[in-house]
């Protein structure tokens, strides 16, 4: 056996495979444990079912369970109106909880923007995207295609503002007298724009290629978004089920596409102006949510071993096949 | 991008839309010659469409002393200094290519759709604060130094004029350009521009884009609206003029009679359709005694000035086009027809669709550049859309004399 084992080390051929097996075993490890390869394409994030639910507060306790998958961003250069790529990466963490799904997303800002009220200024914003599950094949994570729809919540940091009026936003403002202040003479809300009624701090929309993002029937998302410490988290929150065909659907064991994106207000952003991912996978798990308790330190100390060990082999036969190469067997 | 002709230019241009099947265009022309900047047409908007919360700031109509007033500040100055930071040296005319086509000549620059890198930007434009849309009258009334011996024509050492504002309801209109949701449309109908009030989403790539800053941010709606003019008086849905349309709230209040609006006919390449009776195309395409303000913009806007005639023709022919010394030629020496059709400012809130003219008697004579000019006393006629007379009115006003009145509130 040992004649047999020094023999294929020998062979040059043998030598480059088992390297090459050493590598995919190592690159298997790491998927499995949910660390980050190099491609977004790979990535998966997965939803476990939490015991209690998380609700819209993302420091709530039970985000600390969930594993965080850092998802790389970058600028949007494909269609007018191009830009955006300020923010490199955003942590994005998934629950469920009694069929409702839950996201959180986390990532570095400077600056709260939260204010759309001077010309000039844009509001911080995220967004999430899923085929639509009437999509009878993957839909291009650039807003879809004609067939292929795509389903997008979007938050955005000044609908968590109310919509104050001028003399309510400006201290020293004074107005004599509005002579009308129906709807009517707010023309957007009359018209029943989502963002001049300020329902909701998210929307759900639906798109089938650029420009034609429009609000769906169902505004079932719910969301909220906290800014702490140069941090945005924000949540959202859908049910599984839904009726409508243009909106993604979940459910336990299922998975499905998923597409984040993040917008600077600062820096002008809105619109295509803005960092955005590739699709990545989003697994939703029947298994619960690992509790961070005493039941689940040896899985995390067995897979620690085990990579730890894997490594080792494969440095070690990539050390005995320099080490023979170097005495020119 | 698509090839569109644009006849302001002379030339064709890229834009990101092919032209409609044609129909009618909103038009408008003012007399900058006749303003007194009482800004009555600015209120007249306020108070009609503009009233709300966060519309503090918003004047769809506007008008504002050159060379230094502007709303929003500067707002001229700063696209063409885009522009010709975009295009050094390069944003000038070949005035002598004149034809039909090309009424002033080639425009040999980059417009603002061309200077734009079509990526982030599908027109070169900029976003003004919050703190350039205040002060809409900065800059009134003042003039470009003291003459200290007297005005004199042809052009004034020291000068300023008014420069009366509303959108252009542009045939290329770069608000409608840089939507990128197809939010701004225009219509088949009066070629007017409107914003989408449920589809806007408040990204202002629109208030970027247009070089004459009349899309507008409201904050209170986190919206962009705009000018939409007074489309329910030119429909003729106003129930003033039982159906037939009418002039919009700026035109209709004007007390200079600086503003005549009509509707003149396209076709699918954007030109006008020859007609000779209508008092605009007359003015616009016959007489070519008013111009498009900033053509080289590449917008093809639609409301056509009259250049005030006492002011040095370089800052003209920056702000209207070549066209300039032939329109103050022809304002200060009007042709007999024109005299007529100048009478028809203002005289009626119909829109004017035709005009015929009938010869009056002589009724003096004006020394004009050295020669002797006759006046004569022609009443010009003005028809609506269903070709009824809808006014009369002569070259010399009448006078009337009131019977003397014994009641005490007489004045």
């Amino acid at each position: 056996m040992k004649g047999l084992f020094a023999a294929v080390l020998q062979s040059r051929a043998w030598r480059f495979w088992l390297g090459a097996a050493a590598v995919l075993t190592i690159a298997a490890l790491l998927q499995w444990t949910d660390t980050e390869p190099a491609e977004t394409q790979n990535l998966t994030l997965f939803a476990y079912e939490a015991d209690r639910d998380p609700g819209l507060d993302p420091g709530n306790s039970v985000w600390e369970r969930a594993q965080p998958v850092q998802v790389p961003l970058s600028g949007q250069a494909a269609t007018y109106a191009a830009g955006g790529g300020s923010v490199p990466v955003v942590s994005v963490r998934a629950v469920h909880h009694k069929g409702t799904l839950y996201l959180r997303l986390e990532w570095d800002d400077p600056t709260a923007d939260t204010s759309s009220y001077r010309p000039e200024d844009f509001a911080d914003a995220a967004a999430v995207e899923f085929p639509a599950q009437a999509a009878t094949t993957v839909p291009s994570f650039c807003m879809g295609q004609p067939g292929a729809g795509v389903n997008i919540w979007h938050w955005r940091a000044d609908s968590e503002q109310v919509l104050a009026l001028p003399t309510e936003h400006y201290s020293n403002a004074v107005v004599d007298w509005y002579p009308s202040t129906e709807d009517l003479f707010f023309t957007a809300r009359a018209a029943g724009n989502p963002y001049a009624l300020n329902a909701s701090p998210v929307q759900n929309l639906v798109a089938q290629a650029f420009g034609t993002l429009t609000p769906a029937a169902e505004q079932s998302v719910q969301g909220h978004g906290v800014y702490a410490n140069g941090k945005w988290q924000v949540v959202f929150a859908r049910p599984f089920s839904t009726s409508d065909p243009e909106l993604a659907a979940f459910g336990p064991g299922t998975k499905t596409d998923v597409a984040f994106a993040v917008w600077d207000g600062s820096k002008g952003e809105r619109d295509g102006m803005k960092s955005v991912s590739q699709f990545i996978t989003l697994s939703i798990s029947g298994a619960p949510l690992a509790g961070g308790g005493p039941e689940d330190w040896p899985w995390t100390v067995a897979a620690i071993a085990l990579f730890l060990g894997l490594s080792a082999i494969g440095l070690a036969l990539g050390w005995y096949g320099y080490r023979e190469a170097r005495m020119g067997r | 991008m698509a090839t569109v002709y644009n006849w302001h230019l002379g030339r064709e241009m890229s834009y990101p839309y092919q032209n409609g099947p044609g129909g009618w265009q909103f038009a408008a022309v003012f007399n900058t010659n006749r303003c007194i900047a009482c800004q009555t047409c600015t209120m007249a908007c306020k108070s009609t469409w503009t009233f709300s919360p966060g519309q503090e700031l918003m004047w769809w109509n506007n008008v504002e002393t050159k060379p230094y007033g502007g709303y929003p500040h500067n707002w001229d100055v700063k696209i063409l200094e885009l522009l010709e930071k975009a295009n050094p040296g390069g944003q000038v005319w070949d005035a002598t290519a004149k034809s039909d086509d090309a009424p002033y000549g080639r425009f040999e620059g980059k417009t603002i759709f061309e200077a734009a890198d079509g990526m982030t930007q599908r027109a070169l434009g900029y976003l003004p604060s919050e703190e350039e849309w205040k002060g809409p009258n900065n800059g009134e009334d003042v003039a470009t130094g003291w003459s200290a011996k007297g005005a004199e024509l042809p052009e004034h050492a020291g000068w300023f004029f008014y420069l009366q504002r509303i959108c252009n309801h542009c045939t290329y209109p770069a608000c409608l350009a840089a939507c990128p949701r197809q939010a701004i449309y225009k219509r088949q109908e009066d070629g007017i521009v409107l914003i989408d009030q449920e589809r806007c989403r408040g990204y202002r790539k629109c208030v970027e884009a247009c070089p004459y800053k009349k899309a507008m941010y409201r904050p209170t709606t986190r919206t962009s609206e705009k000018c939409i003019a007074c489309f329910p008086r030119v429909e003729g849905s106003d129930p003033l003029t039982q159906g037939e349309p009418m002039e919009t709230r700026c035109m209709a209040t004007c007390v200079g009679k600086i503003r005549l609006q009509g509707l003149v006919r396209v076709d699918e390449t954007g030109r006008w359709v020859e007609d000779r009776q209508n008092p605009i195309y007359y003015l616009v395409h016959v007489e070519k005694v008013a111009l498009p303000l900033y053509p080289q913009f590449g917008t093809q806007p639609n409301v056509y000035y009259i250049p005030p005639r006492w002011v040095p023709r370089a800052y003209l022919r920056q702000m209207f086009g070549p066209g300039v010394d032939h329109a103050i030629e022809r304002y200060t020496n009007p042709s007999r027809e024109l005299l007529a059709v100048l009478q028809l400012f203002r005289v009626t809130q119909r829109i004017i669709f035709s005009y015929a003219i009938e010869p009056g008697p002589k009724v003096g004579e004006v020394r004009i550049n050295g020669t002797v000019r006759e006046i004569f006393n022609d009443t010009v006629i003005g028809y609506g859309r269903d070709g009824k007379e809808i006014v009369r009115v002569t070259v010399e006003e009448p006078i009337y004399e009131r019977p003397q009145r014994k009641t005490l509130n007489s004045i």
